[in-house]
């Protein structure tokens, strides 16, 4: 960045250096009272100095809104960059991005982030922390699995995940009540009926912990080791309305196909607390043992009107 | 040496332009395609101030420009990064397609049987550049339309002949189709309420 910018346009409001083969962004930037966009796409940035130091107590951590560091060498989100605690827009599509930090939740005022066409191999739940979150890209990256708390994203409206690695979504997910659109074409999704993926049964700790949570036995800090104590705090509710049981580790990881919005079966992960128990989204003519290869008894009360556009293939 | 005949080479200057060409080609009962091909269209993002304007990221925006009384229809869709459509049909209607900025990956799929259960079967793909123009209708076949950069929007022009506005789409997994209806975002620079 020239020397000397922030003296000849102290005024100045959005800055693009896209396509001019920065390498870094020095402390010129610091000095810019009133800068709210910053676009600097297709650039050589990406190492130690990409951002300056000192961003924390410049005007511009208060002050950006949208910044555009797509298609250059990142290979981490610089910290610094988490210091722009005003930032509404942030991309930083076509990196090279293994991960996305947990502190990305520092960013609380995001409502878009571009995230496609990185390698990405997970992301964090402390994502779902963004509260104004609204669209949210993660194409064409490495994803093999959503953490079921993204389904708090109350404000998410767009959710992208083509091209990646998943082979089902949390079901969760059907939680997303503002979602419009979602598209999920490119992924090794199931496609049949899945039977139950390895079920280790219960350690006697567990048995125990189901039984003194489902008879309500009563039990106070004094009577139990703490560890003891947390690991009972910790019981998950079976999911199926008739079950009324209790897990804690071992559960029945389970596939089953849920019509999403009348349309598109999706394929989505249920823990159930043992085989025999029967999955939440069964019509209750089924019997709770019959498990028909036959994927198209599941429906989800997912108002149609909802979702607008749902890519799957 | 023999001079190969020449028919007309329209050159439109401006989106306006292109309109008033195309309401006269397709006046006549009969249109060729080919004619309709050969409308080169110069500085048509002149007309339309700002484009991007209309850009929503990854879901891409149609908007009209002409309904050409009822003969076709003419729209401008802007691809967000990274945004691309389902694999679609076309109704038996002809379309043409031009890179007004940016580049879109067109990627073409043979039918699927009818009874079809399997993988679709992709044909060909390619990626079209600022300027370049696309043809397809139902005999070739189906296609998929994408914007593949992550750091650039697209804009294409679409003249479609006649209008329609129900098409398939397609599950490239299994080949399985589903009737939509196709809105647009605007409308002679109106923006649609839906």
């Amino acid at each position: 960045l020239p020397a000397g910018l922030s003296q000849w346009f102290p005024a100045v409001e959005a800055l693009d250096v896209s396509g001019t083969g920065l390498a870094e962004m020095g402390t010129e930037l610091l000095s810019l009272p009133c800068l709210h966009t910053l676009l600097a796409k297709n650039n050589r940035l990406g190492g130690p100095g990409s951002l300056p130091k000192g961003l924390e107590q410049a005007p511009l951590a208060r002050s950006l809104r949208v910044l555009n560091l797509s298609g250059n060498r990142f290979a981490e989100v610089p910290p610094a960059l988490l210091q722009l605690r005003g930032l509404r827009s942030l991309s930083l599509g076509g990196n090279r991005l293994h991960g996305i930090p947990p502190d990305i939740q520092e960013l609380h005022s995001l409502e878009f982030l571009y995230l496609g066409g990185n390698f990405i191999t997970a992301i964090p739940p402390e994502l779902a922390k963004l509260p104004s979150l609204r669209y949210l890209v993660l194409c064409d990256n490495k994803i093999q699995s959503i953490p079921p708390q993204l389904a708090q994203l109350h404000s998410l409206r767009s959710l992208s995940l083509h091209n990646n690695l998943l082979t089902y979504l949390p079901r969760e997910i059907l939680n997303l009540v503002h979602l419009e659109e979602l598209s999920l074409r490119g992924n090794p999704l199931v496609v049949r009926f899945v039977r139950d993926l390895t079920y280790n049964p219960p350690s006697l700790q567990e048995l125990a912990g189901r039984t003194v949570k489902t008879r309500n036995v009563p039990y106070a800090p004094s009577d139990l080791p703490e560890s003891l104590v947390r690991y009972l705090s910790l019981a998950s509710n079976c999911p199926n309305p008739k079950c009324g049981g209790v897990y804690f580790d071992s559960c029945v990881r389970q596939i089953k196909f849920v019509d999403f919005c009348g349309k598109y079966r999706l394929p989505l992960m249920h823990y159930l607390c043992s085989p025999e128990c029967s999955s939440p989204f069964s019509s209750a003519s089924q019997s709770s043992t019959s498990q028909s290869e036959s994927d198209s008894e599941d429906e989800a009360s997912v108002a149609a009107h909802r979702m607008q556009k749902v890519l799957l293939g | 040496m023999e001079q190969p005949v020449q028919t007309e080479t329209w050159k439109a200057q401006s989106l306006e332009e292109l309109v008033r060409i195309l309401h006269q080609i397709f006046a006549e009962d009969k249109v060729s395609v080919e004619e309709v091909r050969r409308v080169t269209l110069w500085e048509a993002i002149e007309q339309n101030p700002n484009p991007l304007a209309n850009t929503l990221y990854f879901r891409y925006t149609r908007n009209l420009v002409d309904n050409g009384n009822g003969k076709f229809n003419l729209m401008i869709l802007c691809w967000g990064e990274g945004h691309g459509s389902s694999i679609h049909d076309h109704t038996d209607s002809h379309c043409f397609m031009k890179i007004l900025q940016g580049n879109l990956k067109e990627t073409l799929f043979e039918w699927p049987e009818k009874k079809g259960n399997g993988e679709m079967t992709k044909k060909s793909e390619r990626v079209l550049r600022e300027n370049q123009c696309a043809y397809i209708n139902d005999s070739i076949g189906l296609h998929r339309v994408e914007n593949i950069s992550h750091t650039e929007p697209a804009v294409s022009l679409h003249l479609y002949s006649p209008p329609f506005d129900t098409c398939n789409t397609f599950d490239q997994r299994t080949g399985h189709k589903h009737k939509v209806t196709m809105t647009f975002y605007s409308q002679f620079g109106e923006r649609t309420v839906c």
